[in-house]
């Protein structure tokens, strides 16, 4: 290249051009997909401050309900008469039967209710109601502040 | 480095600006929040009602602590009905004394999600340890 016949090594730094590229396209990927994960589905959970952390997996099942009360089963829309013979077929033969619910935090309790009926019927033991953590402040509960999954 | 030894006899021709440092900060940066994005979903464990319930024992029913949430902000621990911004302390009150932390939460039909995920909220910062779901009524 030009730059190596130049004389005096001016231009003796690494081009990091490149690597920025890749930064930025991987940059704008995630900007991308985190939208994208909730695609379709979104609810605003209500917020706590006495929550237990409970990280991802990917063996997790999450149900959703939107503000017009319509059911997302991990992410893809569901009819509500399907809802029993989903968790049923999903939950069958495992030992953890717990079903994660992310339902938007202004709908009336008696439809979150109905939902957790349904799944209680198809052989769901604990339901997990996802929320956010109000900002600003910290759980009173000692074994929710170490970042582990103990607790229950 | 042999380039910093070339760039000294350049005599200060490398006035580019350094941006490794910066790259270093923002890919570590990147990771943290790849890290974080997952981490850090929260929630309230509630155990589900039954949905064949046993004959009841006549004395299970006799020490049961149920928060019930009623319509316009108020709510009833058993028979004692408290406010919103007092319910922490009563259940506080209660709880301290108790060996099973246990609570059942009943929600009007008026009320909203959010309002209950409150009650299970504050119930969990007085130290409940077990919140169950009171079964909606039959149809």
């Amino acid at each position: 290249m030009g730059m190596s016949l130049s004389s005096g090594a001016v231009n003796a730094s690494p081009n990091v051009t490149p690597m920025i590229d890749v930064m930025l396209v991987l940059l704008i990927i995630f900007m991308i997909t985190i939208p994208q994960l909730n695609a379709g589905f979104t609810a605003t959970p209500p917020q706590g401050q006495n929550l237990k952390p409970s990280p991802e997996e990917d063996t997790d099942q999450v149900l959703g309900i939107d503000a017009s009360g319509q059911y997302w089963f991990n992410k893809a829309l569901i009819r509500p008469e399907d809802l029993e013979q989903l968790t049923r077929n999903t939950f069958e033969g495992r030992d953890e039967s717990i079903l994660y619910i992310k339902a938007h935090k202004d709908l009336s309790y008696d439809k979150v209710l109905k939902a957790l009926d349904v799944i209680a019927l198809g052989g769901v033991r604990v339901a997990a109601l996802i929320s956010d953590q109000t900002p600003g402040t910290e759980s009173l509960v000692e074994s929710d502040r170490m970042f582990t999954k103990g607790g229950s | 480095m042999g380039m910093s030894a070339e760039g000294g006899q350049g005599g200060g021709h490398s006035n580019e600006i350094n941006v490794t440092p910066m790259i270093d900060v923002l890919l570590v940066l990147l990771i943290i929040f790849m890290m974080i994005i997952p981490m850090s979903r929260k929630a309230i464990d509630a155990t589900l009602p039954d949905p064949n319930p046993q004959v009841q024992t006549a004395n299970s029913a006799n020490d049961q602590i149920v928060l019930s949430v009623l319509a316009d902000g108020k709510y009833k621990i058993n028979q004692d009905e408290v406010d919103r911004a007092g319910l922490f302390a009563k259940l506080r009150s209660v709880y301290d004394p108790r060996p099973d932390k246990i609570i059942f939460v009943k929600g009007d039909s008026t009320v909203t999600y959010g309002d209950v995920v409150y009650a299970m909220d504050q119930a969990r910062g007085a130290g409940v340890k077990v919140i169950g779901i009171t079964p909606g009524p039959k149809e």
